[in-house]
């Protein structure tokens, strides 16, 4: 479960992810609300014009992301695995006009708004995140640190996990068909969901016994700041919706699903 | 919602504060005109009715003036109701409501992973795929059962989203606003219930709400292709689904997490308010 | 570490009663505490040592004037820190930017809040509305008392239970409270973390002369850091309480009756020494085991066996890889290299080698007991629970509800019979994870850890039940620490340095 190491931080250190990016340094909410404009935008229109300048501009400001061409392979493969399938399934069953047009418009589409996803995420630790929605998007602090700390609990889920394996298969368990194989799958998930529970409630208690979960303020230990780094990329994210949305519209295939 | 009895007078240690007891939770004047504004915006809805050269779906959207006005309706009712019963959620609460959320991220990110592979043989009938959407709905509704607090269906849906974006899917950060719209869906059916049914009709109402938040959005989003009778069988089948795997899944998992325990912090749950 | 305002504890007729229960956690309890005064409380579980200390870290607040359905319990009587009622106090400390009482749980995996050590102690501070530039000089100062040095930024997911509880500790530290709480901290560690920590909290007391009061049931450790021990009864409130020795000496009998651990009166079970000369069960070839497959190996070149009617002892201290390979001989890793192989006693279905067997396979030859029995549960009821095994290996419903209703008196659990395995008590959940493996008869019991953290009543119960199936001929392997429960029950014992290869 190497992917649980994005909730932790410790994917992020080496790994081809250079910190000191412009973009990688920016405050995590400007890359968030970049990230939020850009999928809003591309979701209201199926068209190729409007992906695919998109997804251009997206590819020219990647050098400045941080992310080495292996760092955004590792991560960025799974864009291809959803891609390609939708892609194909709309240009084959599906009853547009154009088939392979709307199959590739579908298909950059995921790439136009996953990519600068993979981006925030690889270069951004969950802690200034939470720091940023709290302190400067104002999100209630209680829940957004509650979210931060339950993360805790699954540094240790992928042991449990082991654990349960191991044990239910001493008690017999498993082993069998495929039903019996589903059925001791959600065994397990329900075990540890119990577990996750019964430490959650020691981890609310742990928190309240130091100060947290009232509603008078608190200080933060290390302070979010945005800076005008981060107003200029949310401005630039805002011209690239502009310039994407703006070419479909010229191109006259910007064309609300809605509609 | 009793009248304090006794001359203790001490928050929950979630509020905070040691002043807050004195006024018992009920319906305020703000409540009252915050629902008598929703039912003038939705006679005014009904009288003016909606413009028929717009279409949604190919349906004008004249024929959805009653539906509309009836949403407005009970969605200012139910949310002022909601909102007059709230009081703030104890930490423990809080907590759980997270636990089940990234637990719940790390379930969307596993269905997210198997999702083409598993809907692949469903492309027979493309708008089959949507009989498997309710796995999608599962943390939003089994949050709102188990914390049983206005908001905990969106909130633990939406920490999911945002937990399964974490761990890296093929849709980004679309899943988020994927995330809150479902939650609501569930939220809705929730508040429309006024936090107090918990049971399995409640449940599967629950998750047919969620059901239909996420069938229009992914005709919205995904399908917008799909002639009005797939569209329509889309949203009936996430329905279904829905109630069935989001629904009756989470209340009989609920049921389960109880007997197991896991759910004594949050105080008494065993008797299920029907 | 400045010195801080010790509290004075008062209770007066305290009594709290969760919501959910109709019995009272606490009645009646009346306490006077010093300030700077060290206590440790004992008692049976169940008579609400817990529920104190939640209350005393003023986490319970009354549920008056509240609807039932917001309720989270209900109080009686007084209980105040230095005159005003805890719940208030820890209100009040807030406020005041360092904390009236501070709480330390057992369970270190629980109590790590944030992702880098900074933090995580900072959080307390932040909570305190503590100013930014008065943050970070008590953070580093709370991580250099409790001797974490791994600095601000080091993620706390790679620090060991005993590391996460010094850590927990930094972060009550910080908050220099006047109280401390120590709901059994050292429960869940090794002995050698455990006596780092009692050390480290040792230091902190003596430096900041602050009160103390600690639930244990491991006494002697505590028993000379503590100025005075008051007993609990269920419902009853204190009922003894004096010197150390003065209560030991007076009501010992009656503690070791209820479990605690007292000085002196550790249970004693008669017990037969094996055989060494029983056919061979279970052979390990040259083995090495690593923990999960992408770790390193943590045991080579092990050369061992079990047979009928034996107990082998693995020890070694922490990291050493005991418990592995205690798993690979179970049949649950495999070997990263050398080999397992069943000796004709367990008689093997094809294949000799554990690892390889299907599931019902392995559970009618070797039975698994884990560290922490929830790991084991699979069913909703313990009779359930028992069931499995048995239904699993092909028995009629008839013989396996003999075996369940047998097991059941065997061990005690038998009015538990219809409750959920995850809603037992500690010792419960241990006796029901063996009886689980004991259902399916196996020749061969792989225990790791099997007495940790139990009290001496579910300890002495462990060990006739061992003791009475080597006498059976089963053959016992246990991966322990517990030097007490090796001079009861080691036919032979296995030492596992730490990282080296080696037997003895």
């Amino acid at each position: 479960m190497s992917a649980l190491g994005a909730l932790d931080g410790s994917g992020r250190a080496g790994n081809g992810i250079d910190p000191t990016a412009p973009l990688a340094r920016a405050n995590p909410l400007a890359k968030l609300a970049v990230s939020l404009t850009i999928s809003m935008a591309l979701v209201l229109s199926v068209d190729v014009v409007s992906a695919g300048v998109a997804l251009g501009l997206e590819l020219l400001a990647l050098p400045w992301c941080g992310l080495a061409p292996r760092a955004l392979a590792r991560r960025g493969w799974i864009l291809v695995v959803a891609a390609v399938p939708a892609a194909v399934a709309t240009a084959v069953l599906g009853d547009s006009d154009a088939p392979v047009t709307s199959g590739l418009a579908i298909g950059l589409r995921v790439f136009a708004i996953g990519l600068p996803g993979v981006v925030l995420l690889a270069t951004t630790d969950p802690t200034d995140l939470a720091d940023a929605l709290a302190q400067k998007a104002r999100l209630p602090s209680r829940f957004v640190l509650a979210a931060l700390a339950s993360m805790r609990l699954f540094g240790v889920l992928a042991e449990e996990w082991a654990a349960l394996t191991m044990a239910r298969r001493a008690r017999g368990v498993g082993g069998g068909g495929p039903i019996e194989r589903v059925r001791d799958w959600g065994g397990r998930l329900f075990a540890l969901l119990v577990l996750a529970i019964r430490r959650g409630a020691v981890l609310a208690t742990t928190m309240e016994s130091r100060g947290f979960g009232t509603s008078r303020p608190r200080t933060w230990a290390r302070e979010s700041r945005l800076g005008v780094g981060d107003l200029l990329i949310v401005l630039g994210g805002l011209a690239l919706v502009a310039v994407a949305v703006g070419a479909a519209m010229a191109a006259g295939t910007w064309d609300i699903v809605i509609a | 919602m009793s009248a304090p009895r006794s001359g203790r007078s001490v928050a929950t240690s979630a509020a905070g504060d040691l002043t807050v007891t004195t006024t018992a939770p009920g319906l305020r004047r703000a409540h009252l005109l915050a629902i008598a504004i929703s039912l003038v915006i939705a006679a005014s809805i009904w009288l003016v009715g909606l413009p028929e050269s717009t279409s949604l779906f190919d349906t004008p959207l004249s024929t959805l003036t009653v539906p509309a006005a009836l949403v407005v309706a009970f969605t200012g009712i139910t949310l002022t109701g909601a909102l007059a019963a709230h009081r703030p959620w104890r930490v423990v609460e809080i907590v759980i409501a997270s636990v089940l959320g990234v637990t719940g991220g790390l379930f969307l990110w596993v269905v997210a992973q198997a999702w083409n592979t598993v809907t692949a043989p469903l492309s027979f009938f493309p708008p089959a795929s949507a009989i498997l959407a309710g796995l999608w709905l599962v943390p939003g509704v089994l949050g709102g059962l188990v914390i049983r607090r206005p908001g905990a269906a969106v909130y633990v849906e939406l920490v999911a989203a945002v937990v399964e974006a974490l761990l890296g899917n093929s849709w980004g950060f679309a899943t988020v606003w994927y995330g809150l719209i479902e939650g609501l869906g569930a939220e809705f059916v929730l508040a429309l219930l006024l936090y107090r049914a918990f049971g399995l009709p409640a449940a599967l109402l629950t998750g047919a709400g969620a059901g239909v938040a996420v069938g229009l959005l992914d005709s919205f989003v995904y399908y917008p292709e799909f002639s009005a009778s797939y569209i329509t069988a889309y949203v009936v089948l996430a329905v279904i689904s829905g109630a069935v795997i989001a629904g009756a899944g989470c209340w009989a998992l609920t049921r389960a997490l109880d007997r197991a325990g896991a759910l004594a912090p949050l105080g008494a749950r065993g008797t299920v308010r029907i | 570490m400045e010195s801080v305002a010790p509290v004075r504890i008062t209770a007066r007729g305290w009594g709290w009663r969760h919501a959910s229960r109709a019995a009272w956690a606490v009645r009646g309890l009346d306490l006077d505490v010093a300030p700077g005064e060290r206590v440790l409380l004992l008692g049976p579980s169940g008579s609400g040592k817990s529920t104190l200390l939640a209350g005393l870290a003023g986490l319970l607040t009354s549920s008056a004037g509240r609807s039932a359905q917001d309720a989270t319990g209900e109080d009686e009587g007084e209980l105040l820190l230095d005159g005003v009622p805890a719940d208030r106090a820890r209100l009040a400390a807030l406020d005041a930017g360092q904390a009236r009482a501070g709480l330390l749980l057992q369970d270190p995996t629980a109590q790590t809040v944030l992702a880098r050590c900074g933090d995580d102690v900072a959080f307390g501070l932040e909570n305190h509305a503590v100013a930014r530039h008065e943050i970070w000089p008590r953070v580093t100062r709370a991580l250099d008392a409790v001797g974490l040095r791994y600095g601000l930024e080091h993620p706390t997911h790679r620090l060991s239970g005993g590391e996460r509880q010094r850590l927990a500790l930094a972060g009550v530290l910080a908050l220099r409270p006047g109280l401390w709480l120590l709901d059994e901290p050292t429960s869940m560690l090794d002995p050698d973390g455990a006596a780092r920590l009692r050390s480290t909290i040792a230091d902190v007391l003596a430096e900041t002369g602050a009160t103390c009061v600690v639930v244990e049931h491991r006494v002697e450790a505590w028993a000379e850091l503590v100025d005075r021990v008051a007993v609990l009864e269920p419902g009853g409130g204190v009922v003894e309480q004096g010197s150390p020795s003065g209560v030991f000496a007076a009501a010992g009998e009656r503690l070791a009756a209820h479990g605690v651990w007292v000085p002196g009166r550790h249970p004693r079970v008669s017990t037969r020494a094996g055989s060494t000369a029983g056919p061979s069960l279970l052979e390990a070839r040259d083995l090495a085991v690593r923990p999960a497959r992408s770790a390193p190996v943590a045991v080579r070149g092990i050369t061992t066996g079990v047979r009928a009617g034996e107990v082998v002892c693995l020890v070694g201290p922490n990291g050493s890889g005991k418990s592995s390979l205690a798993l690979a001989l179970g049949g649950l890793i495999p070997p990263a290299q050398g080999r397992v192989v069943a000796g004709p006693g367990l008689e093997p279905p094809d294949g000799a080698e554990p690892h390889r067997w299907r599931p019902r396979e392995l559970v009618s030859r070797i039975g698994t007991v884990f560290q922490e029995p929830q790991h084991q549960f699979v069913a909703a009821t313990c009779a359930e629970e028992l069931a499995v095994g048995p239904r699993r290996v092909g028995l009629t419903p008839g013989e396996t509800e003999t075996r369940v209703a047998d097991l059941l008196a065997r061990l005690g659990l038998t009015r538990l019979a219809r409750a959920n395995p995850f809603t037992l008590s500690g010792g419960e959940q241990r006796r029901l994870s063996v009886a689980t493996v004991l259902a399916t008869r196996p020749r061969v019991l792989i225990l790791d850890e099997p007495t940790f953290g139990q009290d001496a009543l579910t300890w002495a119960a462990l060990v006739r039940l061992l003791d009475e199936l080597r006498a059976q001929g089963a053959g016992l392997v246990m991966a322990t620490h517990d030097q007490w429960l090796l001079e009861h029950l080691a036919d032979r014992v296995v030492v596992l340095p730490a990282g080296d290869p080696g037997t003895s």
